[in-house]
């Protein structure tokens, strides 16, 4: 397995239901053995992406290659992928080795290679106990790997995972999350997994594609998405941010100053070309991290603005502080967080604070 | 849109058979009443509703369809009335229950010559001549299964916390009955009484063996038809197609839950 | 309703009442008939009279006289093939309904459900007439060209019975049917297309063993709904077709023997209880119901 090969390429991809256009035109390569994460809110068409991979629906416009070759047309049960369902499509009639042989037994396959491979993917995932089990007598952890073996089975080119964990519950989506990793990794099999949780997709994923409204707005790893979003709806979707609208000034090396209500603020645009050849004047945002704003001291020169807190919330390993920055008429409400200490937060309610970020951790998007 | 596929054509056609099988008993006789009809060969030119007058003037037919309106609203009335009290007294109470629910389905399961037969003998026993009285006990034990089921199906919907929230508002049971309770099965006590009239209305193998001298529509077509049908009953019975499909339009109007009916509008 | 009570008199008695009826009014109007019924079939009959002292006489006349038992067997052995016509015309039709969209299927089910509604009676003459020498099948297989001249084979006897019977009866079998299709979840069969299945195989082993339920109880449906009916065998059995509701029903009129009918009826309600208890058993879907 490289990597670097794309195994699965969507090109233009466009998909209308009736007269309603959901994809516009969307563009993708799946790399071979990456865990691959489609993240957007509800809506956003992520879904639609992995039906129209799986031929749960044909395309609209535009193609899909597989190894280079079109697959567009290509019937569902003809595809070397497989789905693992959000509702695990359990069949209920069939015992666990049941659904989990079900897709070579329509194969033709052998019972005896059969009884071994299934055996094999329980262990994979492991429900060996369980073999003989109906779905309805397992637990929802239990159930999501057994349909996670019933796709690895047939050794898919591709493994599509359509929500499954949003049926369980926290913790054990938390070990699940480690679980679907862990195979992924010992399988060395592509995964493309569809989720709303950013939490997930940053927990698992090589790389994230974040959609919104039938887009893809940007594909890139975890950290790219979270310190170099390339719009307005990445960085305030992706983790909590600081959005502050302003006029870009010139280029200074690899930063650049935009006038907001809160003064100029200096952020880098490293690794950005867009950012450094857009023109002078053009809107956009300085946007920094709750976690990179804190309480200016005397040697801070830079990004420096003052602000009242508004509200203090203690949420475990950290604290969250409001903040109401900047001139009346153009107040800014921005966050700070900062490490929990057991006497109690430094800051108080209702305080002014002098409060600034370091350039190198602010970035910019275009408006 | 690709062609159909031989598998969807085939299961067409046998859709397509199914309906002209179950049509085709109904098809005669409308056709029959419009269209007279002589050696088997219908003379389509020159139709008529002769057949219609003709029936206005068949007193005995008409005589059994106004015995067949009033045993079937005795029926409806009796068991609205017994089956919604069962329902009421049976939800939310385990003693009893499912022996009371057995008994109540057993007339339902069984095959009507069984429940008829030993209704006959019962009234025998305690001696009670057969009449329409005896008829009516016959529909209502016939059809109390389906009120009773109709309603508690509703019951068991309804939210136990409505009833808890008019309690805690202060409301006496009188008041949470007529006030909370009734107005919520009403629907289902409608839907529940139209069943139970077309279940009456077409009810024949106990009424042949409870009836009494004064006997139901079914019954008397029953006796006729032995003889043969006179014309003007072809116009009967296209006249009760078309008031049982309506029956049945409404009785779907009722039984939808009123939530999904708001939900579409 | 039960906490309606202790607090105001009227609603204490109106609430033994209700207690008294609730527990009365189906013991005397169902349960009483029926133990009276069944105890009549232990009574014997002397010149017309009815004899009240206990005998098996009966049963055992049931048993050993040459006439019942082969008419007994024939008749279950011919409720078993209409429910298994009705099956096989009803199958294919409710899957069709699946198939469709929306308001279509619920329509065309109405459609197919609707003739259930119309009078007993008239369908069954109205089968009788298209049955007939002179009626309509018989007039399209000549026309046709399968028949030289009408035939007999379906004229007032056991294969009048046989079909009129699954006429009437086959909506019976396709509203299980469809509501148990309709109940396994779409997902199922993406999930078997999706692991590789063809159309035949999701049929064969998704849908077909999901739907069994549905088609245990249709045909326990109509086979006690057929069993049951004495109307259509007198109808269009002519002097061959000769059923046990027939007879059971001749015991009430022209043979006049009432104890020997009540063991006719508890012979019958033993083979109606155990087709609804085999419809129960299998109605129940495998693995969820644990």
């Amino acid at each position: 397995m490289n990597q670097n090969i794309d195994l699965l390429t969507l090109r233009s991809v466009s998909k209308s239901y009736g007269t309603v256009p959901v994809l516009h035109d969307i563009d993708l390569s799946i790399r071979d053995g990456e865990f691959l994460t489609v993240l957007g809110p509800s809506g956003s068409g992520k879904t639609t992406v992995l039906r129209l991979i799986g031929g749960l629906e044909p395309l609209t416009a535009g193609e899909i290659r597989l190894d280079g070759q079109d697959i567009s047309r290509m019937p569902i049960n003809k595809r070397p992928f497989n789905t693992v369902f959000q509702d695990y499509a359990l069949f209920p009639h069939m015992t666990v080795s049941g659904n989990v042989g079900y897709g070579l037994s329509v194969r033709h396959i052998k019972r005896k290679e059969i009884a071994s491979r299934v055996s094999q993917a329980l262990e994979l995932v492991q429900l060996g106990r369980f073999a003989e089990r109906f779905p309805a007598q397992l637990s929802g952890g239990q159930r999501q790997r057994v349909a996670l073996a019933r796709a690895l089975i047939c050794q898919p080119r591709l493994i599509l995972l359509d929500e499954p964990l949003a049926a369980l519950d926290l913790e054990l989506r938390r070990q699940m999350q480690e679980f679907l990793k862990s195979i992924q990794r010992e399988i060395k099999t592509t995964f493309l997994f569809v989720t709303h949780d950013q939490e997930e997709a940053i927990g698992m994923a090589d790389r994230i594609c974040v959609m919104q409204a039938g887009h893809i707005r940007q594909l890139g790893t975890p950290h790219e998405l979270y310190y170099k979003p390339n719009c307005e709806f990445v960085a305030r979707f992706f983790g909590e941010n600081n959005l502050v609208a302003g006029k870009l000034g010139p280029v200074q090396g690899e930063q650049r100053p935009i006038e907001t209500a809160l003064g100029r603020l200096v952020c880098s645009i490293c690794d950005q070309p867009h950012l450094k050849t857009a023109p002078d004047g053009v809107s956009a945002f300085a946007a920094f991290r709750p976690e990179a704003l804190h309480l200016a001291d005397a040697k801070d020169g830079a990004n420096r603005f003052s602000g009242t807190i508004t509200d203090l919330a203690f949420a475990g390993s950290s604290t969250v502080a409001t903040i109401m920055a900047g001139a009346n008429d153009a107040a800014q409400r921005l966050r700070l967080r900062m490490p929990s200490r057991i006497d109690g937060s430094a800051l108080k309610s209702g305080e002014m604070v002098s409060l600034c970020f370091a350039p190198h951790e602010g970035h910019l998007v275009l408006a | 849109m690709s062609a159909p596929r031989p598998s969807t054509i085939f299961l067409a056609a046998i859709t397509a058979l199914v309906a002209v099988l179950l049509y085709s008993p109904l098809f005669v006789p409308i056709v029959s009443s419009f269209f007279t009809i002589s050696h088997g060969n219908v003379d389509w030119s020159s139709p008529t509703l002769s057949t219609y007058v003709a029936l206005a003037g068949n007193h005995e037919i008409l005589a059994a369809l106004r015995t067949t309106l009033i045993v079937g609203l005795c029926t409806v009335v009796l068991s609205v009335v017994s089956g919604t009290l069962l329902a009421l007294y049976y939800h939310g109470r385990r003693f009893g229950r499912s022996y009371l629910q057995f008994i109540i389905f057993l007339p339902f399961l069984m095959p009507p010559i069984i429940s008829g037969l030993a209704l006959l003998i019962f009234f025998r026993e305690i001696g009670l001549e057969r009449s329409l009285l005896t008829v009516v006990i016959g529909h209502t034990v016939f059809v109390l299964a389906i009120v009773y089921r109709t309603v508690l199906m509703r019951l068991q919907s309804m939210s136990r916390t409505l009833v808890e929230a008019s309690y805690d508002l202060g409301a006496t049971g009188w008041q949470t009955f007529w006030r909370i309770i009734l107005p919520n099965l009403s629907s289902a006590m409608v839907g529940g009484a139209i069943l139970a009239f077309a279940l009456s209305f077409d009810e024949t193998m106990i009424t042949i063996l409870v009836t009494g001298t004064q006997s139901t529509l079914p019954v008397r077509l029953w006796a006729m038809m032995r003889l043969g049908f006179s014309p003007d009953i072809n116009a009967l019975v296209a006249l009760i197609l078309m008031f049982t499909v309506l029956l049945c339009v409404l009785a779907a109007r009722f039984l939808i839950p009123r939530q999904m009916a708001t939900e579409r509008t | 309703m039960s906490r309606a009570g202790s607090t105001h008199s009227a609603e204490g008695r109106l609430s033994q009442l209700v207690t008294v009826l609730a527990f009365a009014l189906p013991v005397i109007f169902v349960l009483v008939p029926l133990a009276i019924f069944l105890v009549y079939s232990f009574f014997g009959v002397d010149q017309g009279t009815i004899v009240y002292a206990p005998t098996l006489s009966n049963y055992v006349r049931f048993f050993t006289d040459p006439i019942f038992l082969p008419v007994f067997w024939n008749t279950i052995v011919l409720c078993v093939s209409v429910a298994v016509i009705c099956i096989l015309l009803a199958y294919p039709a409710a899957y069709f309904l699946t198939t469709l969209k929306g308001r279509w299927r619920y329509a065309l089910l109405m459609l197919l459900l609707v003739p259930l509604l119309m009078s007993y009676v008239i369908k069954i003459y109205a089968i009788r007439s298209i049955l007939g020498l002179n009626g309509f099948l018989n007039k399209a297989l000549v026309a046709l060209g399968i028949l030289d001249q009408p035939s007999t084979l379906f004229v007032f006897n056991m294969n009048a019975i046989l079909l009129t019977l699954s006429l009437l009866l086959i909506p019976f079998a396709i509203l299980p049917i469809f509501l148990s299709l309709e109940r396994i979840p779409q997902t199922l069969l993406r999930a078997s297309d999706d692991l590789g299945a063809s159309s035949l195989q999701t049929f064969l082993r998704i849908t077909l063993p999901l739907s069994l339920p549905g088609v245990a109880s249709a045909a326990s449906f109509v086979f006690v709904l057929a069993i049951g009916d004495f109307l259509t065998p007198q109808m269009v059995g002519g002097i061959s077709g000769f059923t046990f509701g027939r007879i059971l029903y001749s015991q009430f009129g022209t043979a006049y023997n009432w104890p020997f009918g009540a063991a006719l009826s508890v012979a019958l309600a033993i083979v109606v209880i155990c087709a609804i208890l085999v419809g129960e058993r299998f109605g129940r879907s495998r693995g969820t119901s644990v």
